[in-house]
C-alpha cells in the first residue's frame, strides 16, 4: 500500500517536471493572440542616466504594447559597471534584444557596437537626426542606433538668491572662483555638491573644459589621436586636476562628497543645503519637477565651468543611444519600436515628459529652452568636449573617476592621477594596435 | 565484499567525461591563454611567454597591491570569522541561555542574504552624514566615533572586512556548533569530576576533538576570502580610488577594459596560490588530528 502511494507520488512529480521542462524549453514567439497582437518580450539593457528618471521611456514602451501587444522589459544597472557589464554580456552573448549605451561610438576607445549590433541605415527615421549627432551613432557612413537627447553642455548652476544675499557677482577665473566659494562657506553653505560614488560627475571638469586644448593648438585633438603628443604636453589639464584637488582639500565640496550620489544633488540645490553644482540647463526643471516649491528655473544660473580660467562652454554632440541586439530573436520588433519612438508625437511627448531635456537632436521638434537661455547660450564660444573628439579618453572616464576619488584621500597626488590617465590611454591604444602607437 | 553489487567503473564514464570537458579544459585552456595577448581587440592570438606574469610581479604594479590586500583580507577575516563563530557557538550551546535556536537562526541569517543587498544596506547605512550608524553614534553623544567608514583610507579595508565578518560568522557558527553537539558529555563529566576548569575542559576537549572542524572551517573560509568579489563590488567597487581592491575585482575591470589575457592571468595566479595554501593546510592539519 504504502509502496503504490509512493510510486503514484514519483509518477506524478515526474510527470509534472517533465511537463515544467517542456513549458520551459517553449518560446514566448508564436503565441499569436486572437486580434493579431504578438506575444513578444524584447529585454532593454540601460544604465540609470540612460532612461529618464520621469519613466517617459517606460510610457512609451507602454503605449508600444497596447498598440502592437509586443512587451518591453526594461532592466537596469548602475551607472558606474554599465559600461563594464554590459561588455561581458555582449561578449558572452548574453546581451539583451534592445542595448542603451553612451555614444559615440565611432572612436577607437568606444563599445564597438557595430560590431554587435543591427544596421539600422535603412530606416525611414535616419535622415531626420541632426547630422552631427548622426555622426556619434554611425561607424563609416553606417548607422547602428537611434538618439534622442540634444547637446549636452554641462555648466555650474548656482542659486541666484544665495549669490545676491552675500553679495557675489558670477566668477570668470579660478581665483573668483575660489573666493566665491570660500564665501559662501564662510556663510554655512555648502559651496559645490559633488557626488563621486557614481563615478563619473567628478570627471566633467576635467574633459568639458577642451576649449583650454584647443586654445593651446587648435589641432590638439587630431595630434592627440596620432600621438603625437601625449595629455602631459596640455598644462591646463594637470591645472584643473591641482585645481580640483585644491578645492576638495578646502572643503567646497563639503564633507560628504566621497560617499554622496548624484541622485541627491536635486534635493541638495532645492533645500538650497549647496549654493551650485555641474549640471546642464535642464536639470533646473528636473528640479522643480521634484520640488515644486523650489522655483528652480527662476532661482538657478548658469556660468562656463572657471576651472584653469576656462571662458568656453564645452559641447557634446554624443549623450546616449538606443542599439539593436545582432544575436536578438526579435530584432523586427525591436526596429517596430524604434519606428514607434520616431513618430513625431512621440518625440514631442518624450521632450515633454523628460524635465531635464531642454532640447532633441531632432530638429522638427522645437526646443525647451526659454528666450533668456536661447540668449545666454547663443552669447558664449563653444568648443567639442574633449571625450568625443579623443581616444581612449572615454573608454576611461570611471577609472578617472576613481583616480579622482584616490587624489581626495591621498592615495593619489594630481601628477599620478595625470600618469595614470597616460598610461591607461598608452595600454589601451597598444592593445588595440592604434597605429599612432604601434609602428 | 560482493562484487556483484559494485558498478563497472564506466558508469562513471560520461560524468568523468563531462567533467574533464566542462571544468577541466577550461581551466588549463584559462592558464594557456595566460601566455598569450589575448584581447577584445584583435583576433590574432600571440604567444607571449612570461609578459604577463612579469607585469604582475614586476616592480611597483598596482598588481601587487591588490594581491596583498587580497592576502590582508583573508587572514583577517578567517580569523575574525573562526574567533567569532567559534565563541558565539560556544555560548549558544551552554544550558544558561534560553531561545537557544531563536539566537542561532538570528545569527545565522545574515548568511541567506545575496552579498550585493548587504553591501548595499551596509553603503547606506554606513553613509557618513545620513547613514543610520553615525546617526546612531551621535545620538549617544560619541560624535568622536563618527567616522568616513567607506571613504577613508584608514577605516574603509577593516569596516569591509567588518561586514564580511558578520555576514559570514552566523554559518561557521553553525558549523561549529555541529561540531560541538558531537562531542560526548561524559568527556566534560569526568573533566568536571577531576576539578577541569571551562577553560582547561575547552582547551583539553573541546579544541582536539572539533580539530578537523576547525580545519574544515579554515578551508572554506580561506577559499572564499582569495575569491572575494560580491562584497567588495557591492560595498565599495573596490574604492575609493583602489584601495580596497583585491585580485578578482582586478579580473573583472581587465575582462572589462579587453584586456582578456591580463585577466585570465590574475585568475591563474588566484588559482596556484588557493592550491599551494590548501594543499599546506590540509597536510599540516591532518597529521594532528587526536585519535578518540
Amino acid at each position: 500500500m504504502k509502496k503504490k502511494v509512493k510510486q503514484i507520488v514519483s509518477l506524478t512529480l515526474a510527470a509534472g517536471l517533465a511537463v515544467g521542462m517542456i513549458a520551459g524549453c517553449g518560446t514566448k514567439e508564436g503565441s499569436s493572440g486572437a486580434n493579431g497582437k504578438k506575444n513578444v518580450t524584447l529585454t532593454f539593457g540601460s544604465h540609470q542616466s540612460g532612461l529618464p528618471t520621469s519613466g517617459i521611456v517606460q510610457d512609451l514602451a507602454k503605449d508600444f504594447e497596447d498598440e502592437t501587444g509586443i512587451q518591453i522589459d526594461f532592466q537596469i544597472s548602475p551607472d558606474a559597471q554599465w559600461r563594464d557589464l554590459i561588455k561581458v554580456k555582449l561578449d558572452s552573448g548574453e546581451a539583451p534584444d534592445i542595448i542603451c549605451v553612451d555614444t559615440p561610438i565611432g572612436l577607437a576607445s568606444s563599445l564597438h557596437m557595430d560590431q554587435y549590433s543591427v544596421e539600422l541605415t535603412e530606416q525611414p527615421w535616419v535622415n531626420r537626426i541632426e547630422k552631427t549627432t548622426l555622426a556619434a551613432v554611425s561607424v563609416k557612413d553606417k548607422v547602428y542606433g537611434i538618439t534622442f537627447p540634444g547637446a549636452k553642455m554641462y555648466f555650474y548652476l548656482y542659486n541666484k538668491d544665495i549669490f545676491d544675499k552675500l553679495g557675489l557677482s558670477v566668477p570668470t577665473t579660478y581665483s573668483e572662483f575660489k573666493t566665491v566659494c570660500q564665501k559662501i562657506k564662510e556663510a554655512g553653505y555648502t559651496p559645490i555638491y559633488e557626488a563621486t560614488t557614481n563615478g563619473w560627475h567628478q570627471v566633467l571638469p576635467l574633459f568639458e573644459t577642451g576649449g583650454l586644448w584647443l586654445n593651446q593648438d587648435p589641432n590638439m585633438y587630431d595630434k592627440l589621436n596620432d600621438n603625437k603628443i601625449d595629455l602631459d604636453g596640455i598644462p591646463a589639464l594637470l591645472t584643473i586636476i591641482k585645481q580640483l584637488d585644491e578645492c576638495a582639500k578646502a572643503g567646497y565640496f563639503g564633507d560628504d562628497y566621497l560617499s554622496n550620489a548624484w541622485e541627491n544633488a536635486k534635493e541638495a540645490m532645492a533645500t538650497e543645503r549647496c549654493a551650485m553644482t555641474i549640471a546642464e540647463l535642464g536639470f533646473r526643471g528636473q528640479i522643480e519637477k521634484e520640488y515644486p516649491d523650489f522655483k528652480a528655473t527662476e532661482k538657478l544660473r548658469a556660468f562656463v565651468m572657471p576651472w584653469g580660467d576656462n571662458h568656453v562652454i564645452g559641447v557634446n554632440p554624443a549623450s546616449n543611444a538606443y542599439f539593436i541586439n545582432k544575436d536578438s530573436k526579435y530584432s523586427e520588433e525591436a526596429k517596430q519600436f524604434f519606428d514607434f519612438l520616431a513618430r513625431p508625437e512621440n518625440l514631442k511627448k518624450r521632450l515633454i515628459g523628460q524635465p531635464e531635456l531642454s532640447a532633441l537632436c531632432w530638429p522638427e521638434i522645437t526646443s525647451k529652452y526659454t528666450k533668456e537661455d536661447q540668449a545666454f547660450l547663443d552669447s558664449l564660444k563653444k568648443a567639442n568636449v574633449v571625450q568625443t573628439s579623443v581616444n581612449y579618453i572615454d573608454s576611461q572616464w570611471m577609472d578617472v573617476g576613481k583616480d579622482l576619488e584616490a587624489m581626495y584621500t591621498g592615495a593619489l597626488t594630481p601628477e599620478e592621477v595625470l600618469k595614470t590617465l597616460k598610461d591607461r590611454r598608452t595600454e589601451q591604444a597598444k592593445l588595440q594596435k592604434d597605429p599612432g602607437w604601434v609602428k | 565484499m560482493n562484487k556483484r553489487k559494485l558498478y563497472p567503473w564506466y558508469f562513471a564514464g560520461a560524468a568523468a567525461f563531462l567533467f574533464f570537458l566542462l571544468c577541466f579544459v577550461p581551466g588549463i585552456l584559462g592558464i594557456a591563454y595566460s601566455f598569450t595577448d589575448w584581447n577584445n581587440f584583435s583576433k590574432e592570438i600571440n604567444f607571449v611567454g612570461l609578459a604577463n606574469y612579469k607585469a604582475v610581479f614586476q616592480g611597483n604594479s598596482e598588481y601587487l597591491k591588490y594581491i596583498g590586500n587580497t592576502i590582508l583580507f583573508t587572514v583577517v577575516t578567517t580569523i575574525m570569522k573562526t574567533l567569532f563563530g567559534l565563541a558565539l557557538a560556544l555560548l549558544l550551546t551552554q544550558n544558561f541561555i534560553r531561545f537557544k535556536n531563536f539566537h542561532r537562526m538570528i545569527i545565522f541569517s545574515p548568511q541567506v542574504m545575496s552579498y550585493l543587498v548587504a553591501g548595499l544596506v551596509f553603503r547606506s547605512m554606513l553613509h557618513p552624514t545620513t547613514g543610520f550608524l553615525n546617526n546612531f553614534l551621535r545620538s549617544l553623544g560619541l560624535n568622536g566615533l563618527a567616522k568616513n567608514w567607506l571613504t577613508d583610507l584608514t577605516m574603509v579595508f577593516p569596516t569591509v572586512m567588518t561586514v564580511d565578518t558578520w555576514k559570514g560568522m552566523g554559518y561557521i557558527m553553525v558549523v561549529v556548533i555541529a561540531g560541538l553537539l558531537s562531542v560526548s558529555p561524559e568527556y566534560y563529566e569526568a573533566a568536571s569530576m577531576d576539578g577541569a576548569s571551562f577553560f582547561q575542559k575547552f582547551w583539553s576537549i573541546t579544541l582536539p576533538l572539533l580539530k578537523p572542524v576547525l580545519v574544515n572551517i579554515t578551508v572554506l573560509n580561506v577559499t572564499y576570502g582569495l575569491r572575494v568579489f560580491d562584497m567588495i563590488y557591492s560595498l565599495t567597487n573596490g574604492g575609493p580610488g583602489n584601495a580596497t581592491g583585491v585580485i578578482n575585482t582586478a579580473v573583472y575591470k581587465e575582462f572589462s577594459k579587453g584586456n582578456l589575457a591580463m585577466g585570465t592571468t590574475l585568475s591563474s595566479v588566484l588559482f596556484f596560490v588557493v592550491l599551494a595554501l590548501l594543499y599546506f593546510i590540509i597536510k599540516s592539519m591532518e597529521h594532528k588530528e587526536v585519535e578518540v
